[in-house]
């Protein structure tokens, strides 16, 4: 898709680009240090000798070091370039150990990590150096034709946007959920709950709603000045574009349908979704968290909310957006969209596994003639395993959960039977899905339960 | 710990109008002493003290800047800006500070940090000082340097409570009863006002108005013939003019006919009256063009079909496979060197015979009927269907021989 340009012209196309974003990196950090020195919060680091080194001298520091890219960056030749480049034998390696097993498991993981040590991860000058460091993989991976074909197309762009809006977002309310968790601990009522009896309305809220709408607007103007709109050819019935994407914001769903029947991902788990949501304020008895930010009072409501956003959601418009390439292979981020790239991917059924393959017997069969009804009481035999499968899953999880964990025989006593296996069942649901992902990467799992003849699989 | 920054309004009414009182008593009454000052710095300062320890919270003496709520930052401005204000005049007028008796009224409030008074206790405190610096003009103000002495003190003084007040939430009832005390100040009843040697306007009498003219016989309205609903006919009759007559029904009625239309237009809608299909049935070629193993993709474009040549069950045959994903609907693309169809959108493939084996697609690709026309052609019929899963691929007019 971008075969027609050479090296040396596209590191001359965005070489200009580049320029101007390292400059507005070295802005952004001489901005912060400014605002750190004059705003007298300047911390002392470390001395050596009569030099004393303070945080806001380091991001001076860091400024510099941006400033000294800018150039090389502007240059726009391939000697000085390869200074501010990702060097190649990372690019290879990241192309090489990434697939769709180790960028869920590892993003997954990361979000682990950032939650247990939020306390950590919600100071403010770590915040800042990882944004620094996202915005220098970015610039550093610019230099990569592919890389950059991808990031910079119109309708990938605001998922660049996302991910850094979406990092902010969740850092802001987890720094003052930390806080607020802090306070409550020593015994003080959190934050919001000490000056909610009023709220400066004028001019304060409305200057700073103003200021918002002025400047979204800008936004959206500019943007729609600089960035063309993602028009493609004519639409076609007979003629799918390849990669064929779904709206960004469905992209996670079009990966739950790589995983799932269409009728599975495409209306039943959605609508599940939905009324899940919805049945959110019947479930939840816990009375604490009510319009403050807080974690620790509000640790299960948390974890599964972030869990379905964050893993389940994110994660995968992410990986739809960046990963996903021709005929929905994966390709990393550094890797040419190649549409011939083979990847073996031969699914089997469940049923296929556990009689001919556990069994080595053939699949039951109504015999010929039979009728329809015969014939449907075969094929509730043959799917047997995997109906008793998804069944066993659903009614003796949720007893065995309570019998095994404290923390669920709480939530049992407190919402009774209905209420708890309506819960559990729902929780269930959410897991099949990361479960079936498991399957399929691990051995090639299709479907538990594969009645094709009726369009029901699962 | 309940909230120590928060004061109800009724507290916030209640240490004012102890203010009030005491302020007003104080400037009427006798010379003020140090006990009567302590009392007023309690008044002052009970405000926090009773309702919530003054004493910093042990855990969190040191607020950061960026912990501090907006009451709390509100009340340090305040609270500086009074100091600041104050200051100056008070060490005028230190030279003749005695100190024994200033020294409690004023660094009961300021003994706490500004950052952790409420904005309650600013107001007392600023009451105080001022009460204070009337009452005890011919006495002194507080040194300079009396009020910082006090800071560190780890705790106010054990308050010498005030006969007038309670420590603990107050009670609504006591509170009104003191504002029916006769001695208070603001709004008074009319007695109170009259006794004042106030004037009270006059009670207003009512204007005199003259009779309304008796109505003329010709504008009385004429005696309705009204039929009464609870006769049969006149239920009906009213029905009907409920139905029919009333302006709503009117509205009503012709919503929905507005509806009824919409809902016809959108059924119309759903069934435009074009032809864009091309005939179900068309020719494809000669069969010995095809050469074994060729998958003719030249037809997808137009017809949505694969013409393979291909052997299926030990059968060379040639069959025409229907180009739409048995996923979701997409059109795969066949990739020759891989010998493949794959799908686009979810990544589903097929061998050559249409089976699938890999992505999600649950079943194979479907096959047209096809049969050698009369001229020796090959012909395609998109009306009928075969599916593999259904056994129908072994049905002769889903192939032809070759």
């Amino acid at each position: 898709m971008h075969g027609h340009v050479d090296q040396a012209t596209f590191l001359y196309q965005i070489s200009g680009f580049l320029g101007y974003y390292y400059l507005a990196l070295a802005a952004m950090n001489g901005i912060a240090a400014l605002a750190i020195w004059r705003g007298g919060r300047a911390k002392t680091l470390f001395r050596v000798g009569p030099v004393v080194f303070t945080n806001a001298l380091l991001w001076t520091v860091v400024a510099f070091f941006f400033l000294l890219m800018a150039p090389l960056a502007m240059s726009g030749s391939p000697e000085l370039m390869k200074w501010v480049s990702m060097p190649d034998s990372f690019k290879d390696a990241a192309d090489a150990v990434m697939g769709p097993v180790l960028y869920s498991a590892g993003s997954f993981i990361i979000l682990v990590i950032l939650f247990i040590f939020r306390r950590f991860f919600v100071k403010t000058w770590v915040a800042w150096l990882a944004l620094n460091l996202a915005f220098l993989f970015m610039g550093l991976s610019m230099t990569d034709p592919d890389f950059a074909a991808i990031v910079t197309k119109p309708d990938n762009v605001p998922i660049v946007g996302l991910i850094f809006l979406l990092g902010f977002f969740t850092w802001l309310a987890t720094a003052k959920a930390v806080k607020n968790d802090e306070r409550i601990e020593r015994g003080e009522p959190p934050l919001e709950a000490v000056d909610n009896e009023k709220i400066l309305v004028w001019p304060d809220l409305v200057y700073t709603e103003l200021i918002c709408m002025i400047a979204l607007t800008a936004v959206l103007l500019l943007w729609g000045i600089a960035l063309q709109a993602p028009l493609e050819e004519p639409a076609s019935s007979v003629k799918t574009p390849n990669p064929s994407k779904a709206p960004w914001y469905f992209l996670g769903l079009q990966e739950m349908l790589v995983y799932y029947d269409p009728w599975m991902a495409g209306v039943v788990l959605p609508s599940i979704v939905i009324v899940g949501l919805m049945a959110i304020p019947y479930l939840d008895f816990n009375r604490k968290g009510n319009g403050y930010y807080t974690i620790n009072e509000r640790k299960f409501a948390y974890l599964v909310f972030q869990f379905g956003f964050l893993v389940l959601w994110v994660t995968l418009i992410v990986m739809g957006t960046f990963l996903r390439g021709p005929n929905w292979n994966f390709f990393g981020f550094y890797e040419t969209w190649d549409a011939h790239k083979v990847v073996p991917m031969n699914n089997v059924d469940l049923s296929e596994y556990f009689w001919i393959r556990w069994l080595g017997m053939a699949m039951p069969k109504a015999p010929e003639g039979s009728g329809a009804g015969m014939e449907f009481l075969y094929i509730l035999l043959r799917e047997a395993p995997g109906i008793l499968l998804l069944l066993g899953y659903f009614t003796l999880v949720p007893p065995a959960l309570v019998l095994y964990s404290k923390f669920f025989r709480g939530l049992y006593r407190h919402m009774g039977l209905i209420r708890y296996m309506v819960m559990a069942n729902l929780l269930l649901l959410m897991g099949l899905l990361p479960i079936k992902m498991v399957c399929r990467w691990s051995f090639d799992l299709k479907y538990f339960i594969a009645i094709k003849e009726y369009f029901l699989n699962f | 710990m309940p909230d120590k920054d928060k004061m109800s309004v009724e507290e916030i009414l209640a240490a004012c109008r102890r203010m009030d009182g005491g302020g007003s008593a104080k400037s009427s009454g006798d010379q003020p002493t140090e006990g009567d000052a302590s009392a007023q710095s309690q008044g002052a300062s009970s405000a926090g003290a009773t309702e919530a320890p003054a004493t910093p919270p042990p855990a969190g003496p040191k607020k950061k800047p960026s912990e501090m709520s907006v009451e709390e930052i509100l009340a340090a401005a305040r609270a500086e800006k009074r100091g600041g204000a104050a200051a100056p005049q008070e060490s005028a007028e230190s030279s003749e500070a005695a100190s024994e008796s200033a020294q409690p009224a004023a660094p009961a409030a300021p003994a706490k940090k500004p950052s952790e008074m409420s904005v309650a206790e600013i107001l007392a405190a600023a009451r105080a000082e001022k009460a204070k610096s009337q009452a005890s003009k011919p006495a002194a103000a507080a040194k300079p340097k009396v009020a910082p002495a006090a800071k560190p003190k780890p705790k106010p003084k054990p308050a010498a409570k005030p006969a007038s007040t309670t420590s603990g939430p107050l009670d609504t009832a006591s509170i009104l009863a003191a504002a029916r005390k006769p001695t208070k100040r603001g709004p008074v009843s009319k007695e109170e006002a009259a006794r004042a040697g106030k004037e009270t306007p006059a009670a207003r009498t009512a204007p005199k108005v003259p009779p309304m003219p008796q109505k003329p016989e010709f504008l009385k309205p004429a005696a309705k013939k009204r039929e009464s609903a609870e006769t049969r006919r006149g239920f009906f009759a009213s029905l009907t003019g409920i139905a029919f007559g009333s302006a709503m029904a009117v509205g009503f009625v012709s919503l929905a006919v507005t509806h009824l239309l919409w809902v016809l237009g959108f059924a119309r809608y759903m069934f435009p009256n074009i032809l864009i299909e091309p005939p179900s049935k068309f020719k494809v070629g000669f069969p010995d063009v095809i050469g074994p193993g060729q998958v003719v993709t030249k037809f997808k474009a137009r017809f949505g079909v694969w013409i393979v040549r291909n052997e299926y069950e030990g059968v060379d045959q040639i069959y025409a496979l229907r180009s739409v994903c048995t996923h979701l609907g997409c059109t795969p693309n066949w990739l020759e060197a891989e010998q493949k169809f794959k799908c686009p959108c979810h990544g589903s493939g097929f061998y050559k015979s249409g089976i699938n084996f890999e992505g999600p697609a649950p079943r194979p690709l479907e096959r047209y009927a096809i049969r050698i026309a009369d001229d020796g052609q090959l012909e395609v019929d998109k009306s009928r269907k075969f599916q593999q899963e259904l056994g129908q691929w072994s049905d002769p007019q889903s192939y032809v021989p070759v």
